[in-house]
């Protein structure tokens, strides 16, 4: 069968060692057929981003070979992938904002008039020519930093196809879009295989894969384990084989007996720098001894709300109040004396000090108490003992104290921000993707100990993009869409089925309902 | 005293002296300006100045040419500027560091090489000639018109450059392929990099440019200004013009007010110096222009302070 | 094994970088020299070797005089390292050391005494002066965020001008030819630990016991450790509820102090009135030393060592050949240069990690697999 189909991507025994020794591929055999769309899948982390990126020039394999039409080629650079046909629509859109769409568009190809000075006039020509003929609607003389995220993505689609590209790589390119604009990218995605192109589509959900894809090469821990045609498999497998496991297992979790209020949101509204109405009237409450879960596509008010009760951002109105204290506009110290922790979502910015040791990463927020010092100086031996601690009660697995937390995997390094995040008697925990990216073992202590925590009488406010995760830890369960509040669930009666039509906007509860979220 | 004072600025003359400072400082400004578009801090101008200063004149000795002076400073401006990018674009010194480098070479680096080169120690004086000096132009019909001709006309050749390299400069930017490449390296090298500008390149070229400018003020500074090297000629100059790119919203017209401001502020030291009852004051108003700076640059920081508002509470990295 | 492989790694770059600076300075003696060969032995040797009639020996009183140079870098080296660690590129230790000298001069000449104090007094009030200075260019980077760099350098200028301008007109002994103060009164002078003529006062002790203090500030006290979080992560540490901003402006302040002691100590030391008519230079040096110490305080003494001997050698090399001992900046560019270099050496470095992973991963898997077993 292989031999009918024209591969016009192989990659062979693909390895990838980072400078900070992390194996993000291991010996990984990948290829595309000519015209069609695969998908590449799987969890965070498990090393789908750095084998595109091989494949687009920006990383180069430590081992192993790529071919291109059967020709062994060496991409050491965007511009000999691009030069070879291959073009790459990143997650982030690589757009430079204070440019015109046509600027960025022919950004390092720009159309010349008097052999010196930029044709703009020309630009803009070429970009309507393209726009038109793969129907992907874009306004050339807009600048990019005014224009919405659907089209900043055609922007991007475009900028490859101007380069000749005839294999595209899309990094989850849903996940930042709307239902509609979703639909309309499937529809053109699908258009541009019509006309012969190639498509290599990263994603995480499950049923755009099935809807959209060919074949499947699933991965997981830096290996591939796996192609598949796209009919031949149910979502069910490629999910097993995508965590090594059947679905994942309902936690066995005590019933929850919810005390008194800790955290009160009330009517919090928020517009972002350009304008976007991020946060539109969002109140609920989280009580002693239950985990709140908030779930949605990113991009519809998650990020704004955590920033915002952990005084990174100030809303245009609205209160927050932890134990009737209201925490707006208060510094990080003062939202910590409260008793409020917070595992940030980015936590090599946010939640390490990478080239600092394990010890003086987890004591960055009790190592002014009494307890650590004896008048000037540091009490060596509390702060040593504390960690260790903190390092056995965390199953940490390093050298020492001392060893630089840089060089602790993933998994690792989010233990070390949890040890110290938990580990402080907070009354409430905001708890912003805790689990993603990192391995299992990692994932089932976090998870593990976050119920322990909620049971012994913490309020925690759970953020995750993962809807396994939400569904199976939350006690009480909000959806949120559009910058509201779209589904309150207290009953446990929930599946992805019914969390996907409100993630989506397809369902929206009436107001009385989603008032229950504030338990007054 | 004070309306000596009043009397002594408001003439010609004292606006050609502004024009005359103004340049060396808008050249290193410009200077500032490109490398900064393309998203490098160079620091190092100061060094860079001191160093083609030095090399402006030796050339120009040398060969008894002066153009051939202004152009060996600008060649050795771009060597330096090259020398810089290796150092932190390839080996990945902060550039701020290799600023200091630069700078340090500058500093003691250039007396050794003079010393090596001529024998001498410390200044060029011995070796000034009125051939090798960047020669003056009166510009023909605009020399006739009383007082603007006094103020515009009779300016050294390289003075007009530094001016007309801000247009110059901002017609390179936004309406050359270039140009544009630059702008999206500074403003996000990672767009740039997904079609193919190669970061490092553009990186590379802007800083060699940052030299090249620099290297004409430094030549403007040994071959007209002060006529001959010295150690203590340029004087900060490098360091005022990365006060005059920030405060110039890191545009070449911006830049160009800016300059024009501390030119401003060093000829009221000139002027005011000299008027009588004031000699004892001359080390503090040889202060003014960098207190004009420190001043300017906290307007700066206050104004966009004062756009950040709410949203940037979150630490920008 | 990864650590120890590194550590290695890192101690060999650091040989590496320094020979080939040195390589770098001795090109420019071959290019410059008639006599490169006398200009080198006195450059690397000099400073502790003296020939007399073909007998070498060890020269002490060079060997003081290198320890004596010793005094204010050290200081400068101190403060740049508490700053830089704050990630803050303040580089007004420069003209902090001339007003640290500047106003211990001034104390040690106006005010009256007790010998003993005179000088703790003149060192103290230095210190705090420069300390307070510092205040300016991080008060305007915490609260309006005005680059200190800037700033800072535009300080050294007009502290400089500052100073200038005082010692000329308001505090010059006019009896004398150039422009110099009056005399210090004897009880405000730095005593000598050693006789001769070498200048090795007291000063070098104070600088060493502070190196040792600064360690201990950097590394077992809360403000040293919320300073380096600081430098390392800002956003980690504000969001682990440290006062930034006012770390920061402590971290400039004690490098102002720094500076301002080692000033003092310097002036009320080496000379009998003030004489500086323009910047020393020793806060840049100061640099220089905290790259090559890489911010650790306790390895400061080490570098300003090296380059004091340096120094030494350039000069000793300018008196003894026809090298200018302004070769030292060439020298010391050149070391910054490399030191700093992140990826000098960087394929050797990403190959023995890659190596070590290998084992690791091989190890951990035989490890599984007889588990499995």
């Amino acid at each position: 069968m292989e031999a009918v189909h024209e591969l016009v991507v192989r990659m062979e025994k693909i390895t990838k060692i980072y400078p900070n020794g992390i194996a993000a591929n291991r010996d990984v055999d990948f290829s595309v057929r000519k015209g069609e769309i695969h998908a590449l899948i799987g969890e965070n982390g498990a090393g789908k981003s750095t084998l595109m990126k091989i494949l687009f020039g920006l990383e180069q394999p430590t081992d192993g070979a790529i071919y291109l039409n059967d020709e062994r080629v060496n991409l050491s650079s965007p511009l000999e992938a691009i030069s070879k046909g291959i073009g790459m629509v990143h997650q982030h859109f690589m757009l430079v904002p204070s440019l015109t769409v046509a600027e960025n568009i022919v950004l390092g190809m720009a159309p010349k008039k008097g052999g010196l000075f930029i044709d703009y006039k020309e630009a803009v020509r070429l970009t309507r020519e393209y726009s038109e003929k793969y129907n992907l609607f874009v306004e050339p003389d807009a600048r990019v930093a005014d224009i919405a995220v659907g089209m900043k993505q055609k922007v991007e689609i475009l900028k490859a196809l101007v380069r000749g590209a005839h294999v595209l790589i899309l990094d989850e390119p849903t996940a930042v879009l709307t239902t509609q604009e979703t639909v309309e990218l499937f529809q053109e995605l699908k258009n541009l295989r019509e006309q012969g192109f190639t498509i290599i589509f990263i994603s995480h959900k499950l049923k755009e894969i099935k809807e959209l894809t060919d074949r499947i090469t699933i991965m997981r821990a830096g290996r591939s384990v796996g192609v598949y045609d796209t009919d031949s498999i149910t979502e069910q497998e490629i999910s097993r084989l995508m965590v090594g496991r059947d679905v994942v297992l309902k936690m066995d979790k005590p019933e929850a007996v919810p005390g008194e209020h800790v955290l009160r949101v009330e009517d919090l509204h928020y517009v972002n720098e350009w304008g976007k109405k991020m946060l539109d009237g969002v109140s609920f409450s989280v009580r002693q001894g239950e985990i709140v879960g908030i779930a949605g596509v990113e991009g519809n008010g998650q990020r704004e709300l955590v920033d915002i009760l952990f005084g990174l951002k100030l809303p245009d109105s609205g209160d927050a109040t932890v134990d009737g204290q209201s925490l707006i506009g208060l510094p990080q110290a003062q939202i910590r004396t409260l008793g409020v922790s917070y595992v940030p979502e980015d936590r090599m910015t946010f939640g390490i000090a990478q080239t600092a040791n394990i010890q003086e990463n987890m004591v960055s927020d009790r190592y002014r108490q009494k307890k650590f010092n004896k008048g000037p100086l540091f009490k060596m031996k509390s702060l040593n003992d504390e960690s260790d601690r903190l390092i056995v009660d965390y199953a940490v697995l390093c050298k020492s104290r001392a060893q630089e937390v840089g060089m602790l995997s993933g998994g690792n390094i989010q233990k070390v921000v949890v040890a110290r995040e938990f580990s402080s008697d907070p009354i409430l925990i905001i708890a912003d993707q805790p689990t993603r990216g990192i391995d299992v073992g990692a994932t089932e202590l976090i998870r593990n100990r976050l119920v322990d925590l909620s049971r012994a009488g913490a309020a925690v406010l759970l953020v995750s993009a993962d809807l396994n995760e939400v569904m199976e830890l939350s006690d009480n369960l909000i959806v949120m869409y559009n910058g509201q509040i779209a589904g309150y669930f207290d009953d446990g009666q929930w599946d992805d089925l019914m969390m996907g039509e409100y993630m989506l906007g397809l369902k929206r509860q009436s107001d009385d309902e989603i008032r229950r979220a504030c338990h007054a | 005293m004070f309306e000596q004072l009043i009397q002594s600025i408001f003439q010609a003359d004292f606006l050609f002296i502004i024009i005359r400072i103004t340049a060396p400082i808008l050249f290193a400004a410009l200077a500032a300006v490109i490398s900064e578009k393309a998203g490098v801090a160079n620091i190092g101008l100061e060094g860079m100045m001191m160093i083609t200063a030095l090399f402006g004149f030796l050339f120009a000795y040398w060969t008894q040419s002066w153009i051939i002076g202004v152009l060996g400073a600008m060649f050795v401006g771009i060597l330096l500027g090259l020398m810089m990018g290796f150092f932190s674009f390839k080996l990945k010194t902060d550039i701020i560091l290799s600023g200091i480098a630069v700078n340090m070479l500058g500093a003691g680096g250039t007396i050794f090489l003079l010393n090596m080169f001529t024998g001498l120690r410390g200044n060029t004086g011995a070796l000034v000639s009125p051939n090798i000096l960047i020669p003056t132009i009166d510009i023909p019909l605009i020399d006739k018109i009383p007082i603007l001709g006094e103020i515009l006309s009779g300016h050294a050749i390289l003075t007009y450059l530094a001016f007309i390299f801000v247009f110059l400069m901002r017609i390179f930017l936004y309406r050359t392929p270039l140009g544009l490449k630059i702008r999206a390296v500074g403003e996000n090298p990672n767009a740039a990099s997904s079609v193919g500008v190669s970061v490092i390149k553009m990186k590379y070229i802007a800083i060699a440019m940052s030299g090249a400018l620099a290297g004409l003020g430094g030549a403007f500074m040994s071959m007209y200004y002060s006529q001959g090297w010295n150690q203590g000629m340029v004087a900060g100059r490098g360091f005022i013009a990365l006060a005059a790119q920030a405060m110039g919203r890191g545009e070449p017209v911006g830049a160009m007010f800016s300059s024009l401001l501390f030119g401003l502020a060093q000829a009221m030291k000139t002027k005011v110096s000299g008027l009588r009852g004031m000699a004892s004051y001359n080390y503090l108003i040889e202060m003014i222009p960098y207190v004009v700076t420190i001043v300017g640059l906290v307007f700066y920081a206050m104004s966009i302070k004062r756009k950040a508002r709410k949203h940037q509470l979150r630490p920008i990295k | 094994m990864r650590d120890k492989r590194m550590v290695l790694f890192g101690f060999v770059r650091g040989a590496a970088a320094i020979a080939l600076a040195l390589a770098v300075g001795a090109i420019f003696i071959f290019l410059s020299s008639d006599e490169p060969f006398t200009a080198l032995r006195y450059l690397l040797i000099g400073p502790f070797v003296s020939y007399h009639g073909g007998v070498t020996a060890f020269n002490t009183q060079n060997f003081y005089q290198v320890l004596a140079a010793m005094i204010p870098t050290i200081f400068t080296g101190l403060a740049v390292c508490v700053m830089f660690s704050a990630n803050q590129f303040n580089l007004a230790a420069e003209s902090c050391v001339l007003v640290g000298g500047f106003v211990g001069s001034l104390i040690g000449i106006y005010v009256n005494m007790t010998t003993g104090w005179h000088a703790v007094v003149c060192v103290l009030v230095a210190s705090v002066v420069c300390g307070l200075i510092m205040l300016i260019p991080s008060v305007l980077k915490v609260k309006l965020g005005a680059s200190e760099m800037v700033t800072s350098l535009m300080l050294n200028f007009v502290l400089l001008y500052i100073v200038l301008h005082f010692l000329n007109y308001h505090f010059a002994d006019r009896s004398k030819g150039a422009t110099m103060t009056f005399p210090f009164l004897e009880s405000a002078k730095i005593p000598s630990i050693v006789p001769g003529n070498s200048k090795l006062t007291w000063g070098f002790v104070i600088a060493i016991i502070v190196s040792l203090l600064v360690w201990i500030f950097m590394y077992r006290t809360r403000w040293g450790y919320a300073i380096r979080m600081i430098g390392i992560n800002e956003s980690f540490s504000l969001y682990s509820g440290m006062n930034v901003g006012g770390t920061i402006i402590l971290s400039s302040v004690i490098g102002g102090l720094l500076s301002g002691m080692g000033g003092s100590l310097e002036v009320l030391g080496r000379y009998n009135t003030f004489v500086w008519r323009e910047l020393p230079g020793y806060g840049w040096t100061g640099v220089t030393i905290a790259i090559l110490a890489k911010n650790n305080p306790g390895a400061v003494p080490l570098a300003a060592f090296f380059l004091a001997y340096l120094n030494k050698g350039c000069q000793l090399m300018s008196t003894h050949s026809d090298v200018p001992s302004e070769m030292i900046d060439i020298i010391q560019a050149a070391i910054f240069l490399f030191f700093a270099a992140e990826q000098f050496l960087s394929g050797f470095r990403q190959k023995l990690v890659v190596k070590t992973t290998r084992e690791e991963l091989m190890r951990t898997e035989s490890l599984t697999a007889t588990e499995g077993e």
